[in-house]
């Protein structure tokens, strides 16, 4: 693959088209993008961010990617933001028309799309520029609103698109799992508990009208099984009416990567959800230790979904487990885990969730040494996972994500002098994996429900 | 008196207050029209109204954001608009005939030019600042200067009798003798505000949108 804007490429030839003529059709996608009937979803905070950057460069403090690359100019947040508003200047605002010069308006070429198609998705869309910006203008927003553009016309990373969303839709969950896979899967996890922990655990599956669906993300099962056992072993401990599910009852994977890239695949990948928590007829939908899964179930469907078409709950397993343990419910001795245990908000939780009490209630809690890394919560540094970074390995770009994100996150961990990082979401999961082995950091990493499996009292 | 003396003394005004309050008037509406976006907010924010003033007016009256996380252009940033508020206020204390007016004015003069200026230098000198501005934004901060400067120098500022003109344009009945050396003042006070709607310095009206309806949003 050819360079078209640094040394990596998230973007296959076959998905980018490099050599393709592509600038007519991403400006009739950005036209519509920028019509309220045709984009309402986020059209105000993408207009006004598009409109009113004062360029005091304060996003650039705090970005995770510029700081950490040596504040190298092609990372600089509002140099990102730029490839598309000197398009947006250029072709659909006045000014931009009479002194291009002035303002800074510039054509598009066949290369800068190339470029921003690359350089969109070196931002994990953390947010955290868009926290401290005295004008609260958001470069997240036009990062992905300039992915809608390109997904449009059908620039998407294969990871998230082809192998994302549509394979979801299509088998039920992007890990392509069938109902008699994750059946047999399930039974392993039974037995890996009675041989590991000494008790059994029924797990169940497929149980309608229960208290709470627990949905994880379907690649837990795969890469983070600690994380599914331990909430297991903690639903069965707090003795509740729970399940989970199979794809033989439509979608069993909470993930949606359309949240990174497509409000068109989002609300397919959502709605799928929803008939699936209703076909079920279950009270409480329980998302698993998944950031953008809770961001995407319990704040972005409710603009979306009426209420009455969503006759359920949406909670997060961290809220519950909180909730058990703060009533008695489930009881755990600290001293089951005595090794310095540290926590990173992942941005969709904290940032983009709120969550910053629970998961540290739990620790607190569960471990006997909980230490904090600083900076944390709404300044939390994100880790570079996000975005469905985790899962996109292929034109170099784990070494991005190492050498930019990465490096500052494992800087904060040694920081801490921490053994073990609790994280609650599985692109953290990911990134943490490998952020481990890349620093070799002598630490390892902990879903919060593994560490409170291991703190329970039975 | 020549044809622009007068234009600029009793047409211009009108003009420049008409296309600021439209202009300012039409944008606020136009995102007033704006779908309700999906839930986009960042936590924590502030929840009840009282709160919500309080964060507004830190941000407005400390800069708060710049001093917490871009220290360098803060103690401009601040002076630049702590002397627009004062001249605001100048103009405002001159309507109301309160003596107090010409050390809001003088004050309010030396505080925008220091700052604009300093600023114009940062983004010139810096290079960080250097590589994301465009010649617009240089534009607008050596407008701000050359405006401040033009009142002090013209004294304008300092001139309490000014307040017989703006009386005189609020009764509709523009007085027309004002000292030569105030005309160059006015003419880019006025092309200023004639100007203001159609650059980023509306940011002071566009924040309650990003602030209020995306940033600390409204959850239900």
């Amino acid at each position: 693959m050819r360079k078209v804007f640094d040394d990596y490429r998230v973007l296959s030839d076959e998905s980018l088209k490099p050599d393709e003529p592509r600038v007519e059709k991403f400006l009739q996608a950005m036209k519509k993008s920028l019509q309220k009937k045709d984009n309402w979803t986020f059209w105000l905070p993408y207009t006004l961010s598009l409109d009113t950057c004062m360029k005091c460069g304060t996003c650039a403090e705090v970005c995770p990617v510029y700081l950490a690359s040596g504040k190298k100019d092609i990372y600089h947040p509002v140099y990102r933001s730029d490839m598309l508003r000197k398009v947006y200047k250029r072709y659909f605002t006045l000014p931009g028309r009479l002194f291009p010069a002035l303002v800074g308006a510039e054509d598009l070429t066949e290369e800068k799309l190339n470029a921003m198609a690359e350089n969109i998705y070196r931002c994990t869309i953390c947010r955290r520029c868009a926290y401290v910006c005295p004008v609260a203008i958001d470069n997240g927003v036009i990062a992905r609103e300039a992915r809608k553009i390109f997904d449009a016309i059908d620039i998407a990373p294969d990871e998230l698109k082809k192998n994302g969303t549509q394979k979801q839709i299509k088998f039920g969950n992007a890990t392509g799992t069938p109902a008699n896979a994750f059946l047999d899967m399930i039974e392993f996890l039974e037995e890996e508990i009675e041989d590991t922990k000494g008790y059994k655990v029924k797990i169940p599956v497929d149980k309608e009208g229960a208290e709470y669906l627990l949905m994880h993300n379907a690649g837990d099962y795969l890469a983070f099984a600690e994380t599914v056992m331990g909430a297991a072993e903690v639903m069965d401990a707090a003795g509740v009416d729970w399940t989970l599910n199979s794809p033989a009852t439509g979608v069993n994977d909470a993930v949606n990567y359309g949240v990174f890239y497509s409000d068109v695949e989002f609300t397919n990948v959502l709605k799928a959800h929803v008939e699936t928590a209703k076909k079920m007829g279950i009270k409480t939908l329980v998302v698993g230790e998944c950031g953008h899964a809770y961001e995407a179930l319990k704040y972005l469907m409710l603009r979306l979904i009426p209420p009455a078409e969503r006759p359920f709950e949406v909670k997060s397993i961290l809220e519950l487990e909180d909730e058990w343990i703060r009533e008695g419910r489930i009881k755990v001795n600290p001293e089951k885990n005595p090794e310095p245990v540290t926590y990173h908000d992942s941005c969709k939780l904290g940032r983009l969730g709120g969550m910053y009490e629970e998961p540290r209630r739990i620790l607190k809690a569960c471990c006997q040494d909980f230490r904090e890394l600083t900076p944390n919560r709404e300044m939390s540094i994100c880790c570079g996972g996000g975005s469905g970074f985790a899962i996109m390995e292929k034109g170099d770009f784990r070494k991005f994500r190492m050498e930019t994100y990465g490096k500052l996150k494992a800087e904060q961990l040694k920081a801490s002098g921490a053994s073990i990082i609790a994280l609650a979401c599985s692109n953290c999961k990911g990134q943490f994996r490998e952020i481990i082995n890349y620093y070799r950091l002598p630490v390892r990493f902990a879903g919060i429900s593994e560490l409170i499996a291991n703190a329970l009292v039975r | 008196m020549a044809l622009w003396e007068l234009f600029t003394i009793a047409i211009l005004p009108y003009l420049a207050i008409a296309v600021l309050v439209l202009g300012l008037g039409y944008k606020i509406i136009y995102w007033l029209k704006a779908p309700v976006n999906l839930h986009w907010e960042l936590f924590p924010y502030p929840r009840t109204s009282g709160e919500q003033a309080g964060e507004l007016l830190t941000e407005v009256f400390t800069l708060r954001s710049l001093y917490m996380h871009n220290r360098r252009i803060w103690l401009p940033s601040l002076v630049m608009h702590y002397g627009i508020y004062l001249v605001v206020f100048w103009l405002l204390f001159l309507v109301v005939g309160l003596p107090l007016a010409v050390y809001l004015g003088v004050t309010g003069g030396c505080l925008v030019a220091a700052g604009s200026l300093l600023l114009f230098l940062s983004r010139l000198i810096n290079p960080e600042l250097r590589r994301i501005s465009e010649p617009v934004e240089y534009l607008n901060l050596a407008f701000l200067f050359l405006l401040a400067v033009a009142g002090l120098i013209g004294g304008v500022f300092r001139d309490f009798s000014f307040r017989t003109y703006i009386i005189s344009l609020l009764t509709l009945k523009p007085h027309l003798s004002l000292p030569d050396n105030y005309l160059f003042f006015l003419l880019l006070f006025w092309l200023f505000m004639l100007y203001i709607p159609f650059t980023r310095m509306a940011h002071f009206a566009v924040k309650y949108f990003t602030y209020h309806k995306v940033k600390w949003g409204e959850m239900e």
